[in-house]
């Protein structure tokens, strides 16, 4: 048995390819072309998932991307699971395996509906506010229990594998769905030989056409669909986006639309292509062509399967070749639905009755269904229904709509299929992303958007106007004037007929009577997805909940992935009525992006596993691989952190390339810092502003160490500057302010001293610098070099030019360790070679390759501050001790001058940077821990600074630390205490921050 | 005595050169991708690269350009060509002067000598760039999937060159035929690049020329 709903004809699906696929663990087979809830309804699969709340059975209601029930999980492997797919938009294929969310162990035998029923009373609205609020730590236990029971799907386990990305689009007319009025709009905009980006939601163009009763140019209308996609195909500047899902419209007409490449192909993508594509539209002007999503009645049991809005069973046999039963009963509001019970006649199923909420409609659809006696029952609607797991019969009975009241017993009609109809709702989701509110027309009995500043149009069913021809005008108008305010000369061009039909109003029904009041009769459910009923409704409006927002919080009525799209607006009307005030009194909620789920993959692209960040590295890096380094992050950078030897752990490396340094000589890539060239007249005034010492008697030749602070007088960064010509300089900065420090010479440059001539320009990637650092280091260089690298020739804080290993080289003397250094700048291209010279002529000399761990073990041993580690944005220069960086008597007011003068950067008591030697040599104090006084006050303590940097010394014997104390330069000698969290303490001596060599006597050799 | 350090920076041809690609090895991928690819990929590597920064609307500063190259300053947003050499547009302030490798030293000075006396400044950056050409019918396609501006033909028209966001960095992208574009890259930040570019190419097929 297979298939058993399945007409014997009709219907866009190939009959001829058979595809199987399972739903909860059952093999089925369906058709190529049908969608997964299609397969599903023609296989008699009634129950799709249980309720989030009550658990009831839950069938499928709709076609489209408003489904509130069929949301599965698909996906044959753990990788490739996919949570809220919705059935109505998955296209079925070969192999596809979906599951129900909700429902254990079965949907048709769920332990749970038996808590359910007794739940549902226990869980009134605001269930979870009320009760699980307290006790708070409860909440965590409560919270496994209600996501389980809510059955949102849930995330795959292991690595996906497929590709996801990224693309950008700009175009001058982005059309919004692809139905008659963006088709329309497309061809206006696309002949106009504007950029046209067409999206739409569904696995092929034509949208209410693709089942529509109606003939254009008195052809069917998908024969009109195939022609205009193919005027628009061949258009260069259109591009055709189907399967995409335009979910969020973003300031500045940005919009992101979900194109979902391969997921109607199979459980994984086929190799080299991309699965699902995130398009990121900048577009000059929106065609809105959302249409209008048919609204359900609300009437008692109606969420037992085999209740159905109407227009989705019309597209369900004429799109799919698939009756979801045999014995129609049709409740309406309208003459729109009557088309279901024509189709349904059409295809020699039994419509058992119309139940019509309106006097005596004589609506031409009315009438061709009159005409084909069809039993049609006015001023009636369905009110409510019966079944277990399945619709057995509707009760149908006279109504007084403006009383709110049933006029009659009524009858119950057997049947095996409710459809229903209670008018359109335009779909102005995306027109409300940005804030817009919209507007209730009486006449449509509906909300369209209402005036935005976006350059959008709106255009057909969102804008109320339903009528296909007045649609097709609407749209072709719309994309002509989208075209031409972007720039465009509109063509014209004429539209195919359509026949006219004579319809009458719609009379506003929402939520049916019922001979019991609302809270005593069957549940009425509003949101079928978030299991809000219309009792549910009025007992937060009894409750005082009268805010729209307010009614929707306590509900959650429209949440989550949901978006309001059926029940929004019987919800709104249930309110207003349960209040006395109207439908625009009542006001509606927000919509947010976005409109249908979005997998994290395409939310994330290509920007994962490698790709996640840009990774930087120096010209050297394959030499540090070559030589067993470990890494570092350093910003983006890849630094060498230390280089083990024979499974080295990092304390013996460190300690290993420590004693190298200073014993002999050891060797690091510098060229990670930052290096700015600054050529002009006023280059050297410029320095002087800049930083906060004074530059006007460097010479041609030397090199100085400056300090940078921001307005405030803080420090922010800090480096060595060279003048290479009397109106050039080489500045360094450290490796992570390299972008910040250029974009900051820039402003001042520019905003406020454009007086001064001067230009910078970043060569931080062209110099790669190596720096030799050690006794031995000169005797090394010399080996390599044609550069007089006498003490007296070439003495500290000074640079040449000249060969270093036959590559032209500017070398600086300047030390980073307290040795004898050399640091080599060559042009990176050729770096790579002078290393491999070097590192040759080094090995007589133990030339050891080093990395940041020992950098900073050596730089602290002689109390040299890292800018960020060392500072926190919060320490001027005298807090840092470095009060003989300041330039006091500078003649213009340089930056950071007036801010550290103020007259809390002045007062006694600031946290001062010092060394700290523990007392027991054998302790070591961790970065960042709080230093006190007094170790045997209480708690809270009185913290007085904490440690910034510290390290293990081989050099010192002993364990040493830098770090803030209040006052702590007026306190050497005094002690300090580190209280730990395992409640020891670590005492420690409070010493000049310089460890090592304070008389610098090894550098200025 | 210049107040301006100026020195031939680039060794004798055999002395070991690495470009930044170099530890892709490209020369051994040439020939290896897929037929027809969509997209083929060289680096141009070892030019010589110069930032020239001066004013624009000094006629004087145009002028002494034009004196040493023979090109007329790029207006903004474009690149300009003779022969082998190329100046394109950085900034109101800022020129990217691209000449065949070894010939900047020679550039520069020809440059200083025809501004002699004027605020400018040029900087030889040769080591700390390189740049990528980008040929085939679906480069457009991998600079969207890249960059959010807008590379379609009506706005990024063939000489036109754009400093912009690319992927989660930023670079140069210079349009100098129908299907051929380049990307002027950081040395530092080439690794990521050649990762994205290979990633974004591989749809429709990536081919690596020497």
């Amino acid at each position: 048995m297979s298939q058993v709903y399945r007409l014997s004809n009709g219907g866009r699906i190939d009959r001829s390819k058979v595809l199987n696929f399972t739903f909860n663990g059952q093999t089925y087979q369906g058709f190529a072309g049908d969608t997964l809830a299609a397969a599903l309804l023609a296989n008699g699969v009634d129950i799709v998932g249980r309720s989030f709340k009550y658990s009831r059975p839950r069938g499928i209601i709709a076609a489209g991307s408003e489904e509130p029930n069929a949301i599965l999980q698909v996906g044959a492997t753990e990788a490739t699971q996919v949570p809220n797919v919705r059935a109505t938009q998955q296209a079925l294929y070969a192999g596809l395996v979906a599951t129900s969310t909700n429902g254990w162990p079965s949907v048709n035998t769920d332990v749970m509906g038996i808590l359910g029923k007794v739940g549902g009373k226990l869980m009134p609205p605001g269930f979870y506010y009320k009760t699980f609020m307290y006790p708070q730590s409860f909440w965590m236990t409560y919270e496994k229990y209600i996501r389980k029971a809510a059955g949102l799907g849930r995330a795959p386990l292991e690595l996906d594998p497929d590709t996801y990305d990224y693309m950008n689009q700009h175009c001058d007319v982005l059309v919004v769905g692809a139905g008659p009025a963006g088709l329309a709009a497309a061809l206006a905009a696309g002949r106009s030989g504007a950029r046209v980006i067409l999206a739409d939601e569904q696995e092929e163009f034509g949208g209410s056409l693709l089942d529509s009763r109606e003939s254009l140019d008195g052809k069917p209308a998908a024969d009109w669909v195939a022609a205009v996609v193919a005027e628009l195909r061949g258009m260069r500047e259109v591009t055709l986006l189907p399967r995409a899902t335009v979910n969020g419209y973003h300031d500045h007409n940005f919009l992101t639309i979900h194109e979902r490449l391969t997921d109607h192909l199979g459980d994984r993508a086929p190799i080299g292509t991309v699965r699902q594509r995130m398009h990121r539209v900048r577009a000059k002007r929106v065609v809105l062509a959302t249409g209008a999503h048919e609204r359900p009645l609300v009437y008692g049991n109606n969420d037992v399967p085999g209740n159905m809005l109407a227009g989705a069973v019309s597209t369900y046999v004429r799109r799919y070749g698939v009756a979801p039963g045999r014995n129609l009963v049709l409740s309406t509001n309208n003459d729109h639905a009557y088309r279901v019970a024509l189709d349904w006649h059409d295809a020699g199923l039994k419509v058992v009755a119309i139940a019509d909420a309106r006097h005596n409609p004589r609506g031409s659809l009315v009438e061709e269904a009159r005409a084909k006696g069809m039993r049609i029952l006015t001023s009636s609607a369905v009110i409510e229904s019966r079944g277990s797991k399945h619709v057995t019969a509707a009760r149908v009975a006279a109504i007084d709509v403006k009383a709110h009241k049933v006029a009659s017993p009524g009858e119950w009609l057997d049947c095996d299929l409710v459809a229903t109809s209670g008018g359109y709702s335009p779909v102005v989701h995306l027109a409300s992303h940005l804030g817009g509110k919209p507007v209730w027309r009486e006449d449509i009995l509906g909300f369209v958007p209402g005036d935005a500043p976006q350059k959008r149009v709106c255009v057909g069913g969102i804008n109320g106007v339903f009528a296909l021809g007045d649609t097709l005008a609407d749209g072709f108008e719309g994309g002509a004037r989208a075209a031409t305010e972007a720039g465009f000369k509109a063509v014209q061009g004429t539209l195919p007929k359509v026949l006219a039909r004579q319809e009458e109003a719609t009379v506003a029904l929402f939520q049916v009577p019922h001979d019991k009041n609302t809270a005593r009769a069957p549940k009425q459910f509003v949101d079928q997805q978030n299991d809000v009923t219309a009792a549910a409704i009025e007992l937060a409006t009894r409750e005082g909940f009268e805010s729209v927002e307010h009614v929707k919080r306590y509900t959650a009525l429209g949440f989550g992935t949901d978006q309001g799209k059926l029940g929004n607006i019987n919800g709104l009307a249930i309110a207003a009525r349960s209040m006395g005030i109207t439908i625009p009194e009542m006001g509606t909620t927000m919509f947010r992006p976005n409109y249908t789920p979005i997998t994290f993959g395409a939310v994330a692209g290509r920007h994962c596993g490698h790709l996640f960040e840009p990774v930087r590295f120096t010209a050297l890096h394959a030499w540090h691989l070559k030589n067993g380094a470990e890494f570092e992050d350093v910003g983006q950078w890849k630094r060498p952190w230390y280089f083990p030897r024979n499974g080295e752990d990092i304390h013996a490396a460190v300690a290993r390339e420590c004693k190298a340094v200073r014993d002999s000589v050891g060797l690091l890539d510098a060229s990670t810092l930052g290096k700015i060239d600054i050529q002009g007249p006023d280059a050297r005034e410029f320095l002087n502003r800049i930083y906060t010492n004074a530059w006007t008697k460097l010479d041609v030749g030397k090199a100085r160490y400056g300090l940078m602070c921001k307005e405030d007088g803080m420090v922010f960064d800090d480096g060595v500057t060279a003048c290479v010509g009397e109106n050039h300089f080489i500045m360094t900065t450290t490796t992570g302010g390299a972008a910040r420090v250029l974009q900051w010479l820039e402003i001042y440059q520019q905003t406020e001293w454009p007086d001064l001539k001067v230009y910078f320009t970043s060569v931080t990637d062209h110099w790669a610098t190596l720096t030799l650092s050690g006794p031995n280091s000169r005797q090394l260089l010399s080996e390599v070099t044609d550069i007089d690298l006498d003490k007296d020739a070439f003495p500290f804080m000074s640079w040449k030019e000249g060969l270093v290993a036959g590559v032209p080289a500017r070398v600086f003397r300047i030390s980073f360790t307290g040795e004898l250094s050399y640091e080599i700048n060559i042009q990176a291209n050729y770096a790579m070679g002078v290393l491999e010279k070097i590192a040759e002529a080094g090995k007589q000399y133990n030339l050891t390759p080093y990395g940041t761990e020992t950098m900073h073990v050596l730089r602290a041993e002689k109390g040299f501050i890292i800018v960020g580690q060392d500072t926190d944005g919060s320490m001027t220069p005298d807090d840092l001790n470095m009060g003989w960086c300041v330039g006091r008597t500078k003649p213009f007011s340089w930056i950071g001058w007036r801010g550290m003068n103020r007259e809390d950067c002045v007062r006694e008591n600031r946290k001062q940077l010092v060394g700290l030697k523990p007392v027991d040599p054998n302790q070591w104090l961790p970065e960042g821990a709080q230093l006190v006084f007094d170790p045997k006050q209480a708690i809270p303590m009185d913290m007085v600074g904490h440690v910034t940097s510290s390290y293990a010394s081989n050099s010192l014997g002993y364990s040493f630390a830098m770090g803030v104390v209040k006052g702590g330069l007026k306190r050497l000698g005094e002690r300090v205490y580190s209280p730990q969290a395992d409640g020891s303490v670590i005492e420690a001596e409070i010493c000049s921050s310089v460890f090592f060599d304070p008389k610098g006597e090894r550098q200025n050799v | 005595m210049s107040t301006i350090n100026v020195y031939q920076q680039r060794p004798g041809n055999d002395v070991k050169a690495e470009s930044p690609l170099h530890h892709a090895d490209l020369p051994s991928l040439v020939g290896k991708g897929r037929k027809n690819a969509g997209v083929t990929l060289r680096e141009h590597k070892f030019l010589g690269h110069l930032t020239l920064r001066g004013s624009g609307h000094d006629q004087a500063f145009a002028g002494g350009v034009f004196k040493a190259l023979g090109l007329e300053l790029p207006v903004a947003l474009t690149v300009v060509a003779s022969g082998e050499m190329s100046l394109q547009w950085l900034g109101p302030d800022e020129w990217l002067l691209i000449v065949p490798g070894g010939q900047e030293f020679a550039v520069e000075q020809k440059l200083r000598d025809a501004l002699d006396g004027q605020h400018i400044q040029i900087v030889n950056v040769s080591g700390g760039q390189t740049l990528l050409e980008l040929s085939g019918p679906n480069v457009r396609e991998v600079l969207m999937k890249s960059t959010s501006y807008d590379v379609h033909p009506n706005n990024f028209p063939v000489g036109k060159a754009v400093g912009t966001v690319f992927a989660k960095s930023q670079l140069v992208i210079r349009r100098t035929g129908e299907e051929t574009w380049e990307l002027l890259i950081r040395r530092s930040f080439s690794d990521y690049w050649w990762l994205w570019l290979q990633d974004a190419a591989a749809e429709y097929g990536l081919s690596i020329e020497a």
